[in-house]
């Protein structure tokens, strides 16, 4: 019988996921100090457990999901949430109102969009509360599913969606409001145009729609 | 589905997480409303805009060196055993095997494992293998095995002007063991494997003697190897040679 040193198994497998890894440690931990020391951790506690990661399945999931742990166990206590999510969220409410409201709609979208800087979206990204955070990166950078990042989150597959829904709400809310100090745009009509297009009750709607999933899968 | 059944799904719709009856109703909806149709778009392009905004970084020059020391420093990890080889079976089978050694004697192998591991790492794992040292002094690639491992590297000399390329920790058996390689003027490729012969005995039938030293041969798809002993350490040496001038080579090298 042929065996191959575990160590070679693991380097194949693991390392091509570093640079991903390393990614999302930055942006969990916003430290690159930290964020190395996170995913050396992380790989290291990886390779200790590595008889448990069951060969062909999906091993950047995997890795992942060391990851969340070790940032939660041993990150996560030193995280400060920079925004009131309430604030940002009502940001968010502002600029589907600007969008949606305005007549020349997409000329705002794209006098947003269009200006938009990576140095905001970084530094939006950063100001969004880890849990929700996590959820934007890991299915906006890394194209994991709702399931997949269910089982790295370890939480339920409609928690992941309203996490991620809330995520993307207060990154762009808050990339409206840098917009709206550096002059790029000028906010719109006040008044609240009622409708599907407002946010309000999306929590129900989730449900609702996990209730239906879940339904389905009976 | 209406409005308010869209809005609970588009964030679905959007990722892609809708199958085909779901994601047919979100269309069809869309079809004929403006207000849903527009926050599609919206949603859409703001994923698409942070998606351009958001480059992963690029990766420390050192973290990679250093999470690659930080596994060759750690003691071997646990064997990841086929599921056959549970206890319960495992048990009988080893049963079995004393038996038909305590019955024939030795169980004959005509190629030892060694040989085989060497050559797998040469055709399979070689191209693309991370060092944990690289250099072309073979001196400072023996050095830095030193206090790695149990037992004093020496990579061994090779004529045809090859040079040593790097190092790495790997394992024989359950041993730590040194693997260098080395590249020769003439574009080959030869790798030496350095370990602790106590367990993994070095046979195959292909025997000769090379300058009053026996050497084992092997032949794999493209490649050749020889293995031997010398000062209580066995080496595997793997090339992209033939089984003569592999020969060759070692006769230089055992000149030196």
């Amino acid at each position: 019988m042929k065996r191959r040193p575990i160590r070679d198994d693991f380097e194949r497998e693991a390392l091509p996921h570093l640079s991903a890894l390393y990614g999302a440690a930055l942006r969990m931990t916003r430290d690159p100090k930290d964020a190395e020391d996170l995913v050396q951790e992380a790989l290291l506690r990886a390779y200790r457990f590595f008889d448990t990661f069951e060969a062909g399945t999906n091993c950047k999931a995997w890795l992942f999901r060391i990851l969340t742990n070790v940032f939660c166990n041993q990150y996560r206590e030193r995280e400060r949430e920079h925004v009131v999510m309430t604030e940002a969220e009502s940001s968010a409410a502002n600029l589907e109102q600007f969008l949606s409201g305005a007549a020349d709609g997409r000329d705002s979208e794209t006098a947003l969009l269009g200006r938009m800087v990576s140095a905001d979206v970084e530094k939006a990204l950063a100001a969004v509360p880890p849990d929700f955070r996590l959820a934007v990166v890991l299915a906006d950078l890394e194209d994991f599913s709702y399931k997949e990042i269910a089982e790295i989150m370890d939480c339920p597959a409609g928690t992941v969606m309203s996490r991620l829904y809330r995520g993307r709400k207060i990154l762009q809310g808050l990339l409206y409001d840098y917009a709206v100090e550096q002059g790029i745009i000028t906010p719109g009509n006040p008044e609240r145009v009622p409708g599907p297009s407002d946010g309000d009750g999306r929590t129900l709607d989730l449900d609702a729609f996990r209730r239906q999933k879940r339904g389905e899968e009976v | 589905m209406n409005c308010a059944e869209t809005t609970s799904t588009v964030q679905a719709y959007i990722d892609g997480e809708l199958d085909g009856v779901d994601r047919e109703s979100v269309e069809r909806h869309l079809v004929g409303c403006p207000g849903c149709s527009r926050r599609v778009h919206v949603q859409t392009r703001f994923r698409a805009a942070v998606r351009v905004h958001l480059h992963r970084p690029e990766l420390p020059f050192t973290l990679r060196r250093r999470i690659e020391e930080t596994l060759a420093s750690q003691p071997i990890a646990p064997r990841r055993w086929p599921t056959w080889m549970s206890l319960p079976r495992l048990v009988p089978a080893a049963a079995a095997v004393f038996l038909i050694v305590a019955i024939t004697g030795t169980v004959r192998r005509s190629h030892s494992m060694v040989l085989d591991q060497a050559e797998s790492m040469f055709s399979r794992q070689l191209p693309g293998m991370p060092m944990d040292v690289t250099g072309s002094d073979c001196g400072s690639i023996s050095s830095w095995f030193r206090g790695r491992l149990e037992f004093p590297v020496h990579a061994p000399a090779l004529g045809g002007g090859a040079t040593c390329q790097g190092g790495r920790l790997v394992n024989v058996g359950e041993r730590p063991a040194a693997y260098i390689v080395y590249r020769v003027s003439d574009g080959h490729r030869v790798t030496f494997l350095v370990f602790d012969p106590r367990d993994q005995p070095i046979e195959s039938r292909d025997r000769r003697i090379v300058n009053g030293r026996e050497i084992y041969l092997g032949t794999g798809p493209g490649i050749s190897t020889a293995a031997y002993h010398d000062r209580g350490l066995g080496y595997v040496v793997t090339a992209d040679y033939d089984e003569d001038t592999l020969t060759q080579l070692l006769t230089t090298s055992f000149g030196r």
